[in-house]
This record gives structure tokens, C-alpha cells and sequence, in this order.
């Protein structure tokens, strides 16, 4: 008893340092994990009001840029709307099902929270559970892909950027149709890698990259970016850097897809996984 | 002692705005990521009891975490750095050893203690911190190139910090 007394007197910091440190580790396994971010969930709503107000200042200093972009939303949209008017007219449809053959329902929500300068990278967006947002849905900004939902509560949603090591998207060249998964290395937050080209695809500087669709979460055709260079690597492969589209550090108002069959989908390819 | 409390709170919440208004939104290539509220840990007075400032930097780092939403990595780089400290210290001491009541600083022991005082601090810290954040050991050596450019950076910044302080 006296001994352990002794030892315990003796050894105190080291056993403080190791209890310290193993609750540390615990919480960095524990809320690092990929599905597994509830954790960091709850810590995010007890520092949310210091970083809505640094949102909100961010917002207001990027209007102009963000007014030049909705205006030219703008002009697509009524561009498309006139185009629609004039099919109908020549085809004499008067009546369509829009729900029917509807396969993505999008919301639009404000960026309140983002990081771009760690290996994995989160953002937080002001719509949640309440609006229809959910886990495993699509975020894309004006320019292109930019995450996955992976946690949601009633008015917040927290995504996994692109610029995660953790993140993995099946994309295509759009000019071949050869497609590979897109991955980011941790380095620089304006490109990415195209993995897994065979080597003997012909590939042009400046092609652009697109959502293949395959994973029944992207929507099929989202801009991820336009290639810059690449080179053999390994195996059998290429290895293309691509030049996002999406720029991390302005990103500002995304729109979040839903794919209305992805259950239908995963549920019908589950036996043959 | 209520003083220096008072004080050290002071510098702590200082550092950590500056941490995480201005220093998290830097970003050179993707490899400079400083992490300048480290300096609290470097500042404690040196008698501090060891148990004490395991205590302290468990907190200041809980409280990084929180705001950067990483739990525990920050924390377990802090604490580690703690553990090692009154090593450090007693490695390097002066030769006649430490006054009763000293805190490190420039301004008593001189800018080439110090450098190698909050070098050696720093670089263990961001050591461990970026591998704990990557938490794997394939492109080893890209994580220990981000190791060392984030740790000079750092310094470059605390040591201006500390100029500043003694020009006061």
C-alpha cells in the first residue's frame, strides 16, 4: 500500500499527462470519424452564435460579387423560361405532371461556417431537418460540386467539402466519357485529382469534368472542373489534376439536391454489393 | 495570484480571437496554417506545477477545438506540449538556474534562449498537432514539410508578439 502510495507520489504528472492525453485521442477518434460527427455536431451549435456574426459580416462584405451572379442566374432562367413558353406553344402541350417524372428536389441555403485551410474540411449551412435537408444529399454551388450532408438538426446542416481527404465522387471526362473518382490530396483548395484514367484515353488539356451520377447522390452532369494536367501514375493509370470551378474560399449560397429514388436505388442494388 | 490569472485569462481569450478571426484564415499553398495561441503555454510562469499546466492546456486547447470544430486534436497537442515543458525548461536553463517567480520571456533571459525556448515548444506542438489531424502515415513526408513551414511561421509571429511586449 505504502509502495503504491510511493509510486503514485512519484509518478503523478506522467499518470495526469496520460488520462489528459487519452481522453484527448479518445475525442479526436471518437469525432473525427466520417458518419460519426455528432460530437462535433454539438460543440458547432455552442460556438454557432460567435460564428453567424462572422458569417453575416462576410456576407455583406461579398454582395457585390454575389449581386453580379444572381443577376446572371437571372438571365439563364428567363432565357429558359421563354424557351419552355415557345415548346408548349408549338406543341400544343396544355397540361404536364411535373412531380411525376421529378427525381431531385433543390434547396437553396446560406455557407455560415466553412474552412478550407485543414486535410479535412467541413462547412455548415442555416438550412436543416425542418426545410428537408438530410443526410447524404448533394451540395453544389453556383460554379460546381461542393460537398456532402453528412449530419443534420432541425436548422443546421453540417457537409463534408471536396476539400476532404475523406471525400470521394465518381466523375467523367465529359468529351470521352471516361470515368474515375475524384479525390483531393490536402493541398492546394483550387485543384483535385481524377483518379484511375486508363492510360490509353486521350486526354486534352481544358476538358471539362462532370458528375457521372453512379452514386445516386450527385445529380448527373454537375460541373466539378475543367482539367490542367496530368500524369502517369502508378499501375495502368493516369492521374489528372483538375482545376475546381467551385472557389472555397467565397463559396457563399449553395443549393442542396435531394434524389427523391436514392432509396428505391440503393435499396434495389443492395444484394449485388 | 488573482492577478496573474486575471491576466493570463486576459492574453488567453486575446490569442484565441486573433487564432480564430485572423491566423485560421491564412493560407499560403496550403502548407502554412500557424497556430499562434500556443504562446499562452510558452508565457506560464516556469514554477508553474506540472499537474497545473496539464490542466491549463487541456482546457486551452478544449476550447480551440470548439471554436475550430476538431475535437481533441487540438487538445492533445496542447497537453502534450505541456508534458514536455518543464523538460524543456530544465534543458535549457540559465546557468545560475531560474529566479523564484520568473516567467519565460525575452526580455529577461534574451532573444537566443528564447528562440530556441518557443522553437523547440512550437515545433513539438505542431508535430503532433498535424499528424494527429491527418492521422496517417502515407505522404509522411508532405505532413512533416507542413510540420516545419507552419512551425516558422509561428515563431516569426510570437516573437513579433513578444517585441511588442517589451517595447511596452
Amino acid at each position: 500500500m505504502r509502495n503504491l502510495l510511493n509510486f503514485l507520489a512519484r509518478y503523478n504528472n506522467l499518470i495526469i499527462f496520460l488520462l489528459l492525453e487519452g481522453f484527448a485521442i479518445y475525442l479526436a477518434v471518437q469525432g473525427n470519424d466520417y458518419h460519426n460527427i455528432r460530437l462535433a455536431k454539438g460543440m458547432r451549435l455552442m460556438t454557432l452564435g460567435v460564428e453567424k456574426n462572422i458569417a453575416k459580416t462576410r456576407t455583406y462584405l461579398n454582395l457585390y460579387s454575389v449581386n453580379s451572379k444572381v443577376a446572371q442566374e437571372n438571365i439563364d432562367l428567363r432565357n429558359r423560361i421563354e424557351k419552355m413558353n415557345r415548346s408548349a406553344d408549338h406543341l400544343f402541350i396544355s397540361y404536364t405532371d411535373s412531380a411525376n417524372n421529378q427525381q431531385y428536389t433543390y434547396t437553396s441555403a446560406e455557407v455560415i461556417n466553412n474552412s478550407t485551410n485543414r486535410q479535412k474540411n467541413f462547412f455548415t449551412i442555416n438550412k436543416g431537418k425542418k426545410q428537408g435537408i438530410d443526410v447524404d444529399m448533394a451540395v453544389i454551388s453556383p460554379d460546381g460540386v461542393a460537398g456532402i450532408i453528412v449530419s443534420s438538426s432541425e436548422n443546421f446542416s453540417v457537409g463534408m467539402s471536396l476539400l476532404n481527404i475523406d471525400f470521394h465522387l465518381s466523375a467523367r471526362i465529359k468529351s470521352n466519357g471516361y470515368f474515375g473518382s475524384v479525390t483531393w490530396d490536402g493541398r492546394d483548395y483550387r485543384f483535385a485529382y481524377l483518379n484511375e484514367i486508363p492510360l490509353h484515353v486521350l486526354i486534352n488539356k481544358g476538358d471539362t469534368v462532370l458528375t457521372t451520377g453512379y452514386s445516386s447522390i450527385f445529380p448527373k452532369g454537375v460541373l466539378v472542373g475543367i482539367i490542367d494536367s496530368y500524369e502517369k501514375a502508378g499501375g495502368d493509370f493516369y492521374r489528372v489534376k483538375i482545376l475546381l470551378t467551385t472557389d472555397f474560399r467565397k463559396i457563399n449560397y449553395v443549393s442542396v439536391a435531394g434524389n427523391l429514388r436514392r432509396l428505391e436505388q440503393s435499396e434495389l442494388e443492395k444484394p449485388y454489393k | 495570484m488573482i492577478n496573474s490569472i486575471i491576466r493570463y485569462t486576459v492574453i488567453f481569450v486575446i490569442l484565441l480571437f486573433l487564432q480564430v478571426l485572423l491566423f485560421n484564415n491564412i493560407q499560403f499553398s496550403g502548407f502554412i496554417n500557424p497556430y499562434v495561441y500556443v504562446m499562452l503555454i510558452l508565457l506560464l510562469p516556469v514554477e508553474i506545477p506540472a499537474w497545473l499546466l496539464l490542466i491549463i492546456c487541456f482546457f486551452s486547447g478544449l476550447t480551440v477545438d470548439l471554436f475550430n470544430g476538431t475535437p481533441g486534436i487540438h487538445t492533445t497537442a496542447t497537453v502534450f506540449s505541456g508534458f514536455i515543458r518543464p523538460y524543456i525548461l530544465r534543458l535549457i536553463s540559465p546557468r545560475d538556474g531560474y529566479e523564484a517567480g520568473a516567467v519565460p520571456s525575452m526580455v529577461i533571459y534574451g532573444f537566443r534562449w528564447f528562440l530556441v525556448y518557443s522553437g523547440v515548444m512550437i515545433l513539438a506542438h505542431h508535430f503532433v498537432l498535424f499528424y494527429m489531424e491527418v492521422f496517417r502515415f502515407t505522404e509522411f513526408f508532405a505532413t512533416l514539410l507542413r510540420v516545419i513551414l507552419s512551425t516558422i511561421f509561428s515563431i516569426v509571429f510570437i516573437l513579433l508578439a513578444e517585441y511588442y511586449r517589451r517595447g511596452r
